[in-house]
């Protein structure tokens, strides 16, 4: 049973038809060619899916799609303002806090989240926020420093 | 020049990773493209009757099929070229791929693999090394002489030595014994295996790949699809994780024929579940050690025999128990040394590479043993290290000359890192001679 | 292309009609993270997909000396819950426990219930402060003791059409603990979790519960170990036998996660640790 979805992505609305198994996932990625967000395991242990649904950190391969109806996906697409990088990608680019990527706009959404939560984390705060973002690369303790620098001012926006 | 020498510098393609726009091969999403997903073998072992469609053609949304058939050049693939590339005659291990389904969306595929009816007789699979290697065991699949690999005529044990073993149990005055396994693991990557292929305006196979090794690759890809290189676009570069788990062909070959057949692009992808379950793995080593040591610490024989799980087909596996004997004695002074390897195949699916392939499934169970030598010598751990640690000029089974040797210098600040006193008489040994 | 229906009713009354008319061919979907891999992997094919997620069911209320919460509520909001922090704090430790922040925006305290695993982590807590589950149909409400809601892994007394609206928790005396061991310090599921709640006077325990997860086919109480602190001082030595005793009251299996060796090993520990920080001993 096909439906018409509504919801504001990255800041733009959008409509997209969509079947109620489609995931957010499947829809970002196969119907509106936003392919940040990776497919990983489709069973929310990875954390490469990960968006922010309404500023809160989400797997979008477990959000079914129909259940965003009127509400604000960011994906990392939506993270940079005019063309700028956000402080958290200008980190970890020059922190080195990835090495195939692939993880990268995953934990990127998660570090906003925590950031917008917690401007302050410790180091704790912030493994045990970011510890639903796998890394088979090992990429962890860059993608700490990154944080730690954000936080620490050393990137303005 | 010297302005970066020295310093960290920002990868000049990170760019792309941190924006989130590095295009991974499930990235690319074509227009018209088909989604083809594979009929697998639900049996560990057996001789395949047919395969019906019908039913399953009747699904929605459902394009067609690729069988073995279908195959325009070689049908056998694989670094040791055994592997079929669709099983059609038998299958030789659990989840084995018989068939694509390729259709409009990945629920169709779904909807019509439950639909595809095998005629499978299944037959008595052996999954232990040592079960297979016995004579009168069911052979993991069919014209085979054996379940152990031929490394040439009627050669099925891979030795390597150095000096005379013999010899060196006779000077020993202490044998120590010691067996030693290392588990089987999944690399996990992050990506899971996926290919994209489609014909471009010049009428060549454009194929999207995550490989980790185009060239091992490329011409095996040639010979399946019976197209010259020149007619292959083989585009890769950004591999999301491999760790070794993707230098074997897993994805690339189905996409392929089944862009071939239908003449659209098509996608296909490996599942994460299907990826644990079917992709190569580390495959498990056994090792068995006997070792002639002297009452002051020196070895002076080892004779190991070791035994790698294949899987059921070859692919690196043979060069693995290759690669495994050479690292297997370790970084040590030991004149007299033996390795007799076995390559043995199993109804499971198959072993490849992964992080320093097969060198730590031997360097590992020899510090094992070197513990337990220490231990019954009663030696201090270090000391017995350091007595037998490789100097320059020092040569093991693969007969390279040592040139360099750095154990001691690299134990000694483990040591000092650690806080532990390491004696003067070990503090004064060199790597630079004895 | 198999047609799925997709219903997001906006009250419990028009919800548990819906459930009345479609019973198990409709899959209950709340924060989905136990739903749809099932979904995602093909295990499932529900003619229907109930969406409750739009029920007003994300709360958390005191009234008469219970703590009442919505179904709905999700992890993430009980870790945020100034009601829980104060009152039911072993259940915002185990909610800390639970899955990954991605995650616990999602999943619902009422989707732990209904998925029934024998290693949910909100089960515990709430079984030792004898909590009841509410559930709704067509045919009024009923509430059931948390003690009785589970009969096999995955399996409740919930029949296809009701739905779980509401969990009430007295807010019985004492000090209650929350244990957990998995293969990883996060995102781990429990290899074996513990859960108790001592009623101290003094030195001596007035009153016992003792829950274990992921021992059996479903958490399970431990009684004949509670009746052993009844009316007892706490020390060392007591606590070592009644964590054996807990243990003893398990069957734990062997699985992919640990042995069942593991386990019994795994499970005492855990039990001793938790009635020692309980008892402050």
């Amino acid at each position: 049973m096909k439906q018409i979805l509504s919801f504001t992505l990255n800041g733009s609305p959008v409509d997209v038809v969509v079947t109620p198994t489609e995931t957010l996932l499947d829809v970002l990625r196969e119907k509106l060619g936003v392919t940040g967000p990776k497919r990983g395991c489709d069973d929310g242990d990875c954390g490469a899916c990960t968006v922010l649904l309404d500023g809160e950190p989400v797997r979008s391969c477990l959000t079914i799609a129909l259940t965003v109806n009127g509400r604000d996906v960011l994906t990392v697409e939506g993270l940079g303002v005019n063309g700028d990088l956000h402080p958290l990608q200008k980190a970890f680019h020059e922190h080195g806090a990835f090495q195939c990527g692939f993880c990268t706009p995953g934990m990127l959404m998660s570090a906003k989240a925590l950031l917008d939560h917690n401007p302050n984390p410790s180091r704790t705060e912030i493994r045990e926020y970011m510890s639903g973002n796998l890394c088979r690369c090992g990429s962890y303790e860059e993608v700490i420093e990154a944080i730690q620098a954000v936080a620490a001012g050393e990137y303005k926006e | 020049m010297t302005e970066y020498v020295g310093k960290a510098m920002p990868r000049y393609d990170g760019i792309g990773q941190v924006k989130g726009q590095t295009k991974f091969v499930d990235d690319f999403i074509l227009p018209g493209m088909l989604y083809a997903k594979a009929v697998r073998s639900p049996v560990h072992k057996g001789v395949i009757h047919g395969v019906d469609f019908t039913a399953a053609a009747r699904v929605p949304g459902v394009i067609g099929f690729v069988t073995a058939d279908d195959i325009p050049g070689a049908r056998l693939f694989g670094a040791c070229g055994d592997q079929p590339v669709l099983a059609d005659q038998y299958t030789a291990y659990k989840g084995e791929d018989i068939a694509l389904v390729v259709a409009a969306d990945e629920d169709a595929c779904a909807e019509a693999l439950e639909k595809v009816k095998l005629d499978i007789e299944e037959q008595e699979p052996v999954f232990d090394m040592f079960e297979a290697m016995k004579p009168g065991a069911p052979l993991v699949r069919p014209n085979l002489k054996s379940n152990l690999w031929e490394y040439g005529p009627d050669m099925t044990t891979r030795v390597m030595y150095l000096g005379d073993v013999e010899k060196g149990f006779a000077e020993a005055d202490y044998i120590v014994e010691g067996r030693y396994q290392t588990g089987e693991q999944d690399h996990a990557a992050m990506e899971p295996m996926v290919s994209v292929a489609y014909f471009d305006e010049a009428d060549r196979l454009v194929i999207h790949t995550h490989s980790q090794c185009l060239y091992f690759q490329l011409g095996q890809l040639a010979g399946i699809f019976n197209l010259p290189m020149s007619r292959i676009r083989y585009k890769g570069g950004v591999v999301g994780g491999g760790f070794g788990g993707k230098n074997h062909i897993h994805a690339d070959h189905l996409a392929g024929l089944a862009a071939i057949k239908f003449k659209r692009p098509v996608k296909y992808r490996m599942s994460r579940r299907e990826d644990l379950l079917y992709s190569t793995k580390r495959g498990v080593f056994i090792l068995e050690y006997k070792t002639g040591v002297k009452k002051d610490g020196r070895l002076t024989a080892n004779h190991i025999k070791l035994w790698h799980d294949a899987g059921a087909y070859g692919g690196f596996s043979p060069y693995g128990v290759e690669k495994c004997s050479m690292f297997a004695s370790g970084p040590y002074h030991i004149p007299n040394t033996r390795v007799d390897g076995q390559c043995v195949l199993t109804n499971k699916a198959g072993s490849s590479s992964m992080r320093g392939f097969t060198i730590m499934n031997g360097q590992f169970p020899m510090e094992m043993q070197m513990a337990k030598i220490a231990t019954e010598l009663g030696m201090d751990q270090w000391e017995l290290r350091f007595i037998n640690a490789w100097r320059d000029g020092d040569m093991g089974v693969s007969r390279y000359v040592v040139r360099g040797a750095g154990a001691l210098e690299a134990m000694t600040e483990a040591a000092k890192l650690a806080g532990i006193e390491l004696p003067d008489r070990l503090l004064a040994m060199s790597s630079r001679g004895r | 292309m198999r047609e799925v229906s997709y219903f997001a009713p906006t009250d419990v009354g028009e919800a548990v009609k819906l459930l009345a008319e479609h019973g198990d061919k409709a899959a209950v979907l709340a924060g989905g993270t136990d739903l749809v891999p099932q979904l995602n992997y093909y295990e499932i094919k529900p003619a229907a997909l109930l969406y409750v997620g739009g029920l007003g069911l994300d709360y958390v209320k005191e009234e008469g000396g219970k703590l009442v919460i919505g179904a709905g509520t999700t992890v993430a909001h009980l870790l945020a819950n100034d009601l829980i922090a104060k009152k039911f704090g072993v259940l915002a430790a185990a909610a800390h426990t639970h899955a990954s922040p991605a995650v616990r925006t999602a999943a619902t305290i009422g989707g732990n219930l209904g998925t029934a695993s024998p290693a949910g982590d909100m089960i515990p807590s709430l079984m030792v402060m004898d909590a009841e589950v509410i559930l709704a149909s067509v045919r009024g409400e009923r509430a059931v003791p948390i003690k009785d809601f589970f009969t096999g892994p995955g399996e409740t007394v919930r029949a296809a059409d009701e739905l779980i609206v509401e969990i009430q928790v007295p807010l019985l005396p004492g000090k209650a603990v929350f244990e957990k061991i998995g293969r990883r310090k996060a995102q781990t599921c429990s290899i074996v979790s513990a859960a108790v709640r001592l009623e101290m006077d003094g030195g001596v325990c007035q009153d016992a519960r003792i829950v274990l997860g992921s021992m059996a086919p479903t958490p399970i109480r431990c009684p004949k170990a509670e009746a052993m602190l009844k009316g007892k001082a706490i020390n060392a030595a007591l606590i070592a036998e009644c964590a054996a005793q807990a243990v003893a009251e398990s069957t734990p299996i062997s699985d992919q996660r640990a042995t069942a060796w593991y386990r019994h090993k795994a499970g005492t520990a855990l039990v001793g640790r938790a009635l020692a920080k309980a008892a402050g001993v």
